[in-house]
């Protein structure tokens, strides 16, 4: 699913600019990092593409669909085809493991028997198959994390949005949790990711792009956590 | 339709998970329900008393002792509202006497002759014109005294008119308290499962999955609310009539299942829909503040 901003500017009331004067475009199947220290506007960003924010100025497209002008129904629809990790993952404590996979499916109107086919798949997929019957807060943060990616991907999303998957775990969890995210990208989904993780955007190169306050003050291919080069 | 069997699961659920709250506004709607039920049979009974009484509606008018018959008839005859008139001379007064008390009343003929008058029925046509013909017919030079049993009935539909006024307002007071009852129970548990929601919209719920398990909750426990009361209100005026049918057995009470049946499906109508729409305002309201982007 391919994103394009064009001169998105978003200021909070009375006066916070958390975006200013963004044009990007990432194409069908890129894999793009979103770097940038705490309060840059990482998460702003991303909440345009879902349709949480919606941009003082400009235009915002994703997957064909004008944001700005989408409708409730469609709007639920173009949900359907995307995913989302969510900074604080956001996952239901009143529901198990099992259940905040399946009740995305439910909402899709797929059968019980398609819904545990695919939410079994998933939840072995990201490993915590075992704790499927465990409600969140019985689970561990990287627990919490792996059932948040799940959520996120039972869908097939064409579009992955995962705001920082890999905060508060250690390296190798989070490791094994970028294996998951590449893999998903190799498999065509797109894939917008916020992270402060330094190991992992120099290990597993790709295009990278830092946003300082609220501005896109670099984008390179194959690019590295910090900046290196000319001014 | 898989969807619909989820929203039918939630809805359950939400009924279960507030168990106490809802058992209280299926109380609720229940003593609602009732009192309108209750009020529209009292209503149709004091219509169904006030027209039998209207059927055999006659005054009696008594003619002085040396009258002339034939003028008083037409005199009478003359007056706006009368339909019919009947002589009934001495003798069939006497009659009637005896079919009444027997033969106790051969004492009236101790006297050797038969004191009883002679008088004339009149029939009116409405029970409002009883009042107006009587005090006309006091003008009437040959008529002692005018007796007539519509008293009552004119009484009575003074009082029909009020209590169907009073109880077309308390139906719309009692119809809307219900609403607020529902509509609280339903607001309180969209507010239960506020996060739940929003996670919901956000991973591409429609406003209609998300609605439809509180429409159904609301619609669940206003049906029911209104079920019971039907039952308990069959149950109860059934047990009254029979009752009262033995103390007052001249009163001809409603027994018709018929209209009962008609009575217990209205409430039950009656409750559906006021549960339908309270239920929807309490969601959609919730939902359009919940899917405002920032
Ligand atoms: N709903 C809001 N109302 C007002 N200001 C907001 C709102 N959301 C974000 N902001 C502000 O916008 C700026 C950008 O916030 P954002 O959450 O996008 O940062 P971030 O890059 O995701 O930070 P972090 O790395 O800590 O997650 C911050 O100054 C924040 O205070
Ligand atoms: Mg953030």
């Amino acid at each position: 699913m391919e994103i394009k901003f064009s001169g998105v500017t978003k200021i909070f009331q009375p006066d916070i600019i958390a975006l200013e004067d963004i044009y990007m475009q990432v194409e069908k199947g890129e894999f793009v990092y979103l770097v940038g220290e705490t309060g840059s506007g990482k998460t702003t960003l991303m909440r345009c593409i879902t349709r949480e924010v919606i941009p003082t100025r400009g235009q915002i497209s994703v997957g064909g669909n004008l944001l700005r002008k989408i409708n409730r129904f469609d709007l639920a629809l173009f949900r359907r085809d995307i995913g989302v990790v969510f900074q604080s993952f956001l996952l239901l404590p009143n529901l198990t493991a099992f259940e905040n996979v399946a009740f995305v499916l439910e909402i899709m109107g797929l059968t019980p028997r398609e819904i545990t086919e695919r939410a079994s798949e998933v939840l072995k997929l990201v490993g915590i198959w075992r704790r499927r019957n465990l409600y969140p807060p019985q689970l561990s943060g990287g627990e919490q994390q792996r059932l948040a990616i799940a959520r996120a991907i039972v869908n097939s999303p064409s579009l992955l949005i995962a705001d920082e998957p890999t905060g508060n775990l250690d390296t190798h969890t989070a490791d094994e949790i970028m294996q998951l995210i590449l893999g998903i990208n190799a498999a065509g989904t797109t894939v917008m990711m916020a992270t402060h993780n330094q190991y992992l955007v120099d290990t597993y190169r790709h295009r990278v792009i830092e946003i300082h306050r609220g501005r896109i003050v670099r984008d390179e291919e194959q690019g590295r956590y910090e900046h290196h080069g000319s001014c | 339709m898989a969807a619909v069997r989820y929203a039918c699961r939630d809805g359950w659920r939400l009924i279960v998970r507030h168990w106490g709250m809802s058992l209280l506004t299926i109380f609720t709607a229940m003593s609602v329900f009732f009192i309108i039920g209750a009020s529209t049979l009292f209503v149709l009974n004091v219509r169904n008393i006030v027209s039998s009484l209207e059927n055999q509606m006659t005054i009696q008018a008594y003619l002085k002792p040396k009258a002339d018959v034939k003028a008083a008839e037409k005199a009478i005859k003359a007056l706006p509202y009368v339909k019919e008139t009947k002589l009934i001379t001495k003798d069939m007064a006497l009659e009637r006497l005896r079919s009444r008390i027997g033969e106790q009343a051969k004492a009236v003929m101790l006297l050797g002759e038969n004191p009883l008058p002679e008088s004339i029925e009149i029939k009116v046509r409405k029970a409002s014109d009883v009042a107006e013909t009587a005090r006309l017919l006091v003008a009437v030079p040959e008529i002692e005294d005018i007796v007539y049993a519509g008293r009552v009935a004119e009484k009575l539909t003074k009082v029909s008119g009020f209590v169907e006024k009073f109880s077309i307002v308390m139906l719309l007071v009692a119809i809307a308290a219900s609403g607020v009852v529902l509509f609280n129970t339903i607001r309180i548990s969209v507010y239960s499962r506020e996060e739940e929601i929003g996670v919901m919209m956000m991973v591409g719920a429609t406003s209609t999955y998300v609605t439809l398990p509180f429409v159904i909750q609301g619609f669940i426990l206003g049906l029911t609310g209104a079920f019971f009361a039907s039952l308990l209100l069959g149950g109860t005026y059934y047990a009254a009539v029979t009752r009262l049918k033995d103390m007052l057995p001249f009163i001809p009470f409603i027994e018709s299942t018929k209209l009962t049946g008609k009575l217990a499906f209205m409430l039950i109508c009656c409750g559906a829909t006021v549960s339908l729409i309270s239920s929807l305002m309490a969601v959609e309201k919730f939902i359009r503040k919940a899917s405002k982007p920032l």
